[in-house]
């Protein structure tokens, strides 16, 4: 008796629980639903009164309508915002790599201060730097360059990548280091054939963060850029948003294409981050 | 003897190191910075060429008695206290919720941080299509489908419903950022704990007021501390999504690059360093990275 009681129990414990994740997943899911569909509907029924959930007809004309140069500028925003992302992305490693090996391995006066203000730099950046960034910038004479973005971007995520980058140094044992050294490494060797290998989930997540901050950015893109030949994504879409003639089904498709990059590589990098690279490493 | 040599041959080795990392953070941080308050007793004019004129505390003075400093800083408070408890109580229950085994964990988990890691232009676009006044969907549901309300609010025609959209946008996105960061720490707390604490007849809010609440404790005062900051400065969510919610980035921004005035701009942002170094001033050894 009581046990089919507590395995009833059990049973109306299970679909609470799943139902309560199926109405989370709603929540969290419902505008990309909303996104998704109305990619696939017509004009009409994009701005019809009474909405529908799925489209009646289904079209692809504004996936082929985006990818068309003479219609719609994405290719060339989607090309500008893949510049800058993997550009800044890829340099805050490199340097990043560096500083990071620096603070987690060397001993040095100062170590915890530089620690310190790259933590608040961290904090900080953004739109507090706005009006000195933009003065710096066109006094350099690089307004309306894809550099300017590149090098902003590089500073906005370099902190990060530094902290993140030194947590994953820190977890590498350095009785390896001491045996490379040994077997007559040095240092830059060291970072280059024993650090790097082993941290390469991290710097693969440290990348995608990175690319992530670069991809999403709208602030500096649009203080930054004017001519919409350098657009990307975010301040292109924008732009093309506030003109009268947008069609809500060709804006959903380019959101989505927007998001896919970011997305995907999120996925890897969460199937990357499973820990363990270190694992082993002594061994032998 | 030997240490202070090692010191000193790794001291050269990590300035080499770092050179990079500390050149760009002091030319693109550090002297904007300086800049900043350099800037915010002039004049600028937003071309370069044309001469700034020194107009002592004038930009300071003119912000500080501007009443619409003052209400965009109340709304900023506002929309900053209201999405960080949002953000961290529904992050911390769904952590909670997500604290055991279940089939599709790994799956759900993923898909719940979608929000948070795609670009706020593509969740904007889908956001304003959903509550358009017209044909949205929001409001289809609210009066036609449920009939919650009589009428549809107009989202973006007022401050009051503009307002409670940007932080509703603000919880949705962020919450998930406050659920990774608990869910791993909850996984960190040995089931055992919580055996014990049921033996001794605890309730669920026992259980967690003992054995949750001082184990996330460092976890729960980082995500709080940085989640106020960064939506304290929040610009691009609220700008893309209305231009009836002026919290103090948009404020910013726009007196710098819509009414050109640079030095007023430069000074609001002063002013805003200074508020948000005592924060961290007195968050600081508190917060873990």
């Amino acid at each position: 008796m009581a046990m089919a009681r507590s395995k009833k129990n059990q049973v109306i414990k299970t679909i609470g629980f799943y139902t309560g994740l199926i109405g989370l997943l709603t929540i969290s899911l419902f505008p990309f639903f909303i996104m998704l569909m109305t990619s696939f509907k017509s004009t009409e029924e994009a701005v019809s009164t009474s909405p529908t959930f799925f489209p009646k007809e289904w079209t692809f004309k504004h996936f082929i309508d985006i990818f068309n140069p003479d219609i719609f500028p994405f290719l060339s925003y989607f090309k500008n915002s893949l510049v800058v992302a993997i550009t800044a992305a890829g340099l805050a490693i490199f340097i990043g790599i560096f500083g990071a090996y620096a603070l987690s391995r060397l001993k040095f006066m100062g170590r915890t201060t530089i620690n310190a203000s790259f933590y608040t730099v961290y904090m900080f950046s953004g739109i507090l730097l706005v009006v000195p960034l933009f003065k710096i910038i066109s006094g350099l004479g690089l307004y309306d360059t894809k550099t300017a973005l590149i090098i902003t971007m590089i500073v906005q995520t370099l902190p990060t990548a530094i902290f993140m980058l030194k947590s994953y140094f820190d977890t590498i044992p350095e009785d390896l280091e001491e045996a490379a050294s040994i077997d007559g490494l040095n240092r830059i060797q060291i970072i280059f054939k024993i650090i790097i290998p082993l941290s390469l989930s991290g710097i693969i997540s440290v990348f995608v963060y990175s690319f992530m901050v670069a991809w999403n950015d709208y602030l500096f893109a649009s203080i930054f850029l004017s001519d919409s030949l350098n657009f990307t994504l975010p301040i292109g879409l924008n732009t093309l948003f506030s003109t009268p003639d947008y069609v809500w089904g060709r804006m959903m498709a380019a959101s989505l294409i927007t998001a896919l990059p970011v997305v995907i590589m999120y996925s890897i990098s969460d199937y990357f981050i499973k820990g363990g690279a270190t694992e082993g490493g002594v061994k032998g | 003897m030997k240490t202070i040599k090692r010191e000193k041959s790794d001291l050269k080795l990590a300035m080499v190191l770092l050179f990079p990392s500390i050149f760009l953070v002091l030319l693109l941080v550090a002297y904007p910075m300086i800049s900043n308050i350099q800037i915010s007793f002039f004049d600028q004019p937003i071309n370069q060429r044309l001469s700034a004129t020194f107009v002592g505390i004038e930009n300071y003075i003119s912000i500080l008695s501007d009443g619409a400093f003052f209400q965009s800083l109340g709304i900023t408070l506002l929309y900053m206290i209201l999405a960080v408890l949002g953000s961290t109580t529904l992050g911390l229950g769904v952590a909670i919720f997500f604290n055991r085994p279940f089939k599709f964990r790994k799956l759900s988990r993923s898909l719940i941080i979608l929000s948070y890691v795609t670009p706020s232009i593509s969740l904007v676009f889908a956001w304003k299509y959903m509550f358009n006044n017209g044909y949205g969907v929001v409001n289809y549901l609210v009066v036609d489908v449920f009939n919650l309300a009589d009428k549809a609010p107009l989202w973006f025609d007022n401050p009051v419903s503009s307002f409670i959209l940007v932080v509703i946008f603000a919880i949705w996105r962020y919450f998930p950022y406050a659920f990774i960061s608990f869910l791993a720490i909850l996984q960190t707390i040995d089931t055992s704990t919580y055996e014990a604490a049921e033996i001794d007849g605890a309730s669920a809010w026992e259980k967690f007021k003992i054995v949750t609440l001082p184990a996330i404790m460092p976890v729960l005062i980082t995500v709080i501390t940085l989640r106020s900051i960064w939506l304290f400065y929040m610009f691009t969510d609220v700008f893309l999504l209305t231009n009836k919610v002026d919290i103090l980035g948009i404020y910013l921004y726009k007196t710098a690059f819509a009414f050109n005035d640079l030095g007023k701009a430069a000074s609001i942002s002063v002013i805003l360093f200074i508020i948000l170094s005592l924060v961290i001033i007195a968050t600081r050894k508190r917060v873990k990275y």
